[in-house]
């Protein structure tokens, strides 16, 4: 973890954020995390839990049934444009426009981001940066694997180059080198002072790299460790036990403890 | 931002196969649609003018004016070229005759029945299927797609307006849409002018109006398609419902109206309405015949008790007399037989515009008929075609038998004529003398004339329809999209 993070206003942060959907199922209930500068949180849970809920909070794509979701201490649902200039966010699928070669992707989304300020070079430089090749660079992304779309989705986050980053499952269906490859990427932009909020699956990445682990099961945040926290702490036993449901607050703690000893 | 969209939008199209394809149909189809049209049009002219030398000539060849025969053609028109309409199904001449009502006869395609099994493929056909069906392949995705595809998701993770982002959807489509069409129009019009191909500015203002409604009916189905995949979260869902709206729209709204429209408002068969005529026409013949030979037995009563010299001289006397008279009753059986027939046609032409009357306003439920109807109209080979010209011939009918009876009176020849038996010597006198006549001062047919500004006024309401359809299906798309789930 970045130090200097410690006493810095947060990124992002969700406040007693809830979420009801129509048909009555709590998908949020009362969550509440800080993402400061130069800090990974890794959302662990199963599907449903509310991860993707968070990320879409952030993103506006829908509206909360109660709290609040800030980025850069702007309210992401009452000023969504506002708050959106500082984040870029990374879905799990990127898939971007099969016509348009790597470049081409990269111009729109990089424009749509609010920075016209780039060229061919500076677009170049962020594609060999997340170790796409260059002979992809004008190829048709049609013709690109998933992980080579993944390149392309973070290259796009990284010329954004906003204080916040969302990554909605960045690593699922890559391949192991790619899931590497990506997770040193994320590393160094933690250390370049970003604040990321991310939601996986992958519990042995999100222990490499995360400076917050948060496991969420049926909307509630059931726990939150601190890199140090989890420190000699088996991380897939905690998560497959919070999420069967039999383990809480004190009894994690318990078992921490006796991880220890 | 909006400028971005459009690009983005215009070059995404550009760069897909569906842009490729939809250029190359479209050129192959408009190109050779221009060119059978212009080959059509061209061999109409050729056999307009020489059927109007050939009644000219059989004029010339009349050696008197109860025996001058008259056709009147209808006259081809360039715009037939792009909306053919109803020009292969109408007569293209109809005899002119005192005694004969006016009647178009030999279409074009009773003449060629070959060709009317497929049909000639026009602009507005192209325009009205071919592009509606590109529009709705250009569109169906258009926003559910990227939703499906993660780019709605990461474009909107952005600050970005969805006015904006819609505006530029629409536009850019529109472009991408509109170039293939227009690209081929163009190349068309200079295949017309290579041809040599006579436009008058009337032409050139039904060109540019008819351009003008084609854009607006594939910004329709642009704006259909946006709608429908805002509604949707699943582009193969849209799809579906396209298609069937695209069949309802342009298959099966248009002949539904017609269907019921003659259900609604009976009218009796072209065969019916002349067995009518043909009834009124015996039975006055016949009345007319009782009557003549009632005058005739009185005649002979007149000269009962009269020697045979008596009577010689008094029928000489009075031959003419009663020529005349009878010429006079017949032309009078002959008048109430035209007035009948007129009457049925009225009152069956009243049926008909009742009919279409019902038929078109249900039709126009679909933007496909109010296109057809609006092109057609532009164009002048719409529904009035076949009235418009059969009035005129009328009119031209009345004008030339008026011609012909005082041409007749002056001559002393009024078409009867006397066979007299003298000493075992049979001759006939017809009045006048053998001899070719002067037909030079007939009056010539004039075809009636629609201006570009007419048409453009009796096709207002199907351009407002559109403009109206256009507006709902835009509106709609603004309201759904503003509540569109992103996720």
């Amino acid at each position: 973890m970045n130090m200097e993070a410690i006493n810095q206003t947060p990124l992002m942060e969700a406040r007693n954020l809830s979420k009801v959907y129509e048909d009555g199922v709590r998908a949020l209930d009362e969550l509440n995390l800080i993402v400061k500068p130069g800090e990974i949180f890794s959302m662990l849970g199963g599907n449903g839990a509310g991860k993707t809920t968070t990320i879409n909070i952030f993103l506006d794509f829908i509206q909360p049934s109660s709290g609040n979701a800030f980025i850069n201490g702007i309210d992401a649902n009452e000023q969504p444009l506002e708050a959106k200039k500082h984040v870029a966010f990374v879905s799990e699928n990127v898939q971007l426009y099969p016509n348009f070669t790597a470049m081409q992707n990269i111009d729109f989304f990089t424009r749509l981001g609010g920075r016209s300020d780039y060229n061919r070079n500076d677009y170049e430089a962020a594609l060999t940066r997340v170790g796409l090749q260059s002979s992809a660079f004008d190829k048709k992304l049609k013709d690109f694997s998933k992980g080579m779309r993944q390149k392309c989705g973070i290259a796009i986050a990284i010329l954004k180059d906003s204080p916040a980053i969302l990554l909605d499952e960045p690593t699922s269906g890559l391949d192991p080198k790619a899931g590497r490859e990506f997770t040193k990427l994320i590393g160094e932009l933690r250390d370049e002072g970003k604040g990321i909020l991310m939601s996986t699956h992958d519990v042995f990445r999100a222990k490499e790299i995360s400076d917050h682990v948060g496991i969420l099961n049926n909307g509630v945040l059931v726990t939150h460790r601190t890199r140090s926290e989890l420190t000699g702490v088996n991380l897939e036993e905690l998560y497959v036990e919070y999420m069967a449901g039999y383990m809480d607050e004190s009894t994690a703690t318990l078992t921490n403890d006796l991880d220890h000893v | 931002m909006l400028s971005l969209f459009i690009q983005k939008e215009l070059k995404n199209i550009i760069q897909s196969p569906k842009f490729t394809a939809t250029f190359v149909v479209c050129t192959i189809l408009i190109l050779t649609s221009v060119f059978i049209g212009i080959k059509e049009y061209q061999n109409s002219v050729i056999q307009y003018e020489a059927n109007r030398q050939i009644v000219q000539e059989d004029a010339r060849q009349a050696t008197g004016w109860n025996n001058v025969r008259n056709i009147s053609h209808r006259t081809p028109t360039p715009m037939q070229i792009f909306v053919s309409g109803l020009h292969f199904d109408v007569g293209r001449l109809s005899r002119i005759s005192t005694f004969d009502d006016v009647k178009l006869t030999r279409s074009p395609y009773s003449d060629e029945p070959i060709f009317a099994i497929f049909r000639f493929i026009d602009f507005a056909f192209i325009v009205q299927i071919v592009l509606s069906l590109f529009a709705i392949l250009f569109t169906y995705d258009a926003i559910n797609g990227e939703r499906e595809s993660g780019t709605l998701k990461l474009a909107f993770a952005n600050s970005v307006s969805r006015i904006d982002y819609l505006m530029g959807k629409f536009i850019g489509i529109w472009a991408g849409l509109v170039i293939p069409l227009l690209i081929p129009v163009l190349l068309g019009l200079l295949l017309v002018m290579v041809f040599k191909i006579e436009l008058t500015p009337d032409d050139w203002a039904s060109i540019s109006s008819l351009i003008g409604l084609s854009v607006l009916y594939i910004t329709f189905f642009i704006g259909l398609g946006l709608l429908v995949s805002s509604l949707t979260r699943n582009s193969a869902l849209s799809f579906l419902l396209l298609l069937v709206i695209w069949i309802s729209s342009v298959m099966i709204i248009p002949r539904a109206g017609v269907i019921a429209a003659g259900q609604i408002v009976p009218i009796e068969s072209v065969a019916q309405l002349e067995a009518k005529q043909a009834a009124f026409q015996k039975a006055r013949w016949d009345e007319w015949s009782e009557q003549s030979s009632e005058r005739w037995r009185e005649r002979s009563a007149q000269m009962e008790g009269m020697t045979d010299e008596e009577r010689q001289e008094f029928r000489d006397n009075k031959e003419w007399e009663w020529l005349e008279e009878d010429d006079a009753d017949r032309k009078q059986v002959q008048q109430d037989i035209t007035d009948n027939n007129r009457r049925l046609l009225e009152d069956t032409m009243n049926k008909k515009k009742e009919q279409e009357r019902i038929a078109f306003s249900f039709a126009r439920v679909s933007p496909a008929s109010s296109f057809r109807l609006a092109a057609m109209t532009l164009a002048g080979t719409d529904i009035n075609l076949k009235n418009r010209y059969e009035e005129s011939m009328r009119e031209y009918r009345d004008e030339f038998s008026s011609f012909i009876q005082k041409k007749q009176a002056e001559s002393g020849n009024r078409g009867g004529f006397r066979i007299s038996i003298v000493n075992g010597n049979v001759s006939m006198d017809t009045g006048r003398e053998n001899s070719a006549i002067d037909t030079s001062e007939i009056p010539q047919y004039t075809a009636p004339v629609v201006t570009a500004n007419a048409s453009l006024g009796s096709s207002i309401f199907d351009f407002g329809m559109l403009g109206i359809f256009i507006i709902l299906t835009f509106g709609g798309t603004f309201v759904s999209f503003l509540k569109y789930d992103m996720r």
